[in-house]
């Protein structure tokens, strides 16, 4: 009983944030004022891709798992439900996973400095853009 | 017979093995222990290596006994070092059979999700593990094996959008359901010292990874010390490249 009470316990006090869907939907018809080259792209510059860079070996991306490579737009729609989880704010959640607390100054370098973050806005914007960009027709 | 490690009690091993040892007596006993160990690994989502300390806490009487231990990390996944706990196990079982020859039994381990599963320390849910076990005798031969399920205590159906990261946690893979197993043999090589190897691993029930890790064990024992050194290699399901483990436990 003693180790059911202190699983308990424990387990209580680990209620660590979680990846959690935004539910965030594309207006419709799709306005397309938020797209790749007007917003996606420069959010992933300015926030994501100093670690998740298709041009950075797995000792670079300072923990960013292999493949979640947001320098293209073909690399974001592998993961938007993702992203969206992890960085995205929407009617059923405000997440903040992403960015993490420490960023290099340059891509693939060493964690030097406290990381960007973005506004709320841009956490509302990047979910109903990845909500938009789904739907659209692409090359790839 | 040769004192097994007391360190597998408390399932100082971090590696979901549900062997129990069969060292019971009729009076109380506590045994401290603690493990150490070194693991590389590389899945498709990481490349690195970690290091672990894990101190366990176990007390036998009779055929009944339980334990308790955590492990505590050093994390290095591409290219990124964290340092942190792992889950929390505790344990408790009981021997149904005891004869010259056999011992068998039951066990119940439930993991507690003290590591940070964002950070690949842990399940990030509690995990519940009944399981059973046997061992046989005949020196200086000894075999043993268990078979177990194990399960998170969380709804199965997975996040919409969830994909795959792999096996996880990084430091001691499960999956959500699964089945465990475990076989291994030991041979007295005399002045208290054994070799042994052992297989060991888990189906998924629903998605997820097998795994299967096979390992090479050399220990030593008296009736209150062992100490135990064992290299594992993942087999298949990338729970790790290589691993090793030393173990020692103190009984009293």
């Amino acid at each position: 009983m003693r180790f059911v009470l202190l699983g308990l316990l424990v387990a209580g006090c680990t209620n660590a944030a979680v990846p959690t869907p935004t539910q965030a939907k594309c207006p419709d018809p799709d306005p397309g004022t938020l797209t790749w080259d007007g917003f996606g792209q420069k959010f992933m510059a300015d926030f994501c891709t100093a670690c998740h860079d298709s041009q950075l070996n797995h000792a670079q991306r300072n923990g960013a798992p292999l493949y979640h490579d947001y320098d293209t737009l073909l690399g974001v729609m592998e993961i938007p439900d993702h992203i969206d989880q992890y960085a995205g704010s929407g009617p059923a959640a405000h997440n903040t996973l992403m960015p993490p607390s420490r960023c290099p100054s340059t891509p693939g370098g060493s964690l030097d400095r406290a990381c960007p973050e973005p506004t709320d806005q841009q956490r509302t914007d990047l979910s109903v853009w990845l909500a938009c960009e789904r739907n659209r027709p692409h090359t790839f | 017979m040769l004192a097994l490690p007391a360190a597998a009690v408390a399932v100082a091993r971090a590696d979901h093995d549900m062997a129990m040892s069969e060292n019971h007596h009729g009076q109380s006993e506590v045994s401290i222990g603690l493990s150490v160990e070194a693991a590389e690994f590389e899945d498709t989502s990481y490349v690195g290596s970690y290091q672990g300390l894990a101190p366990a806490l176990a007390w036998m009487r009779g055929r009944f006994g339980a334990g308790a231990t955590i492990s505590v990390y050093r994390l290095i996944k591409n290219g990124l070092t964290i340092y942190g706990a792992g889950d929390a196990m505790l344990s408790g079982h009981a021997m149904l059979v005891s004869t010259e020859a056999v011992h068998g039994g039951v066990a119940l381990h439930v993991m507690v999700p003290t590591g940070s599963e964002l950070d690949g320390l842990g399940m990030g849910h509690t995990m519940v593990m009944p399981s059973a076990w046997a061992r046989w005798r005949s020196a200086p031969w000894t075999v043993a094996a268990s078979a177990g399920y194990g399960r998170a205590l969380i709804s199965l159906g997975g996040a919409p959008g969830a994909h795959d990261h792999g096996p996880m946690p990084l430091v001691d893979p499960m999956n959500l359901q699964e089945l465990t197993w475990s076989a291994g043999a030991d041979l007295d090589v005399g002045h208290g010292v054994q070799l042994g190897g052992r297989t060991l691993g888990g189906v998924p029930l629903g998605t997820g990874h097998t795994r299967v890790i096979g390992g090479g064990r050399l220990a030593w024992g008296t009736p209150r010390v062992s100490t135990g050194l064992e290299l594992q290699v993942g087999l298949a399901g990338d729970p790790f490249t290589v691993r090793g483990v030393v173990d020692t436990a103190l009984r009293f």
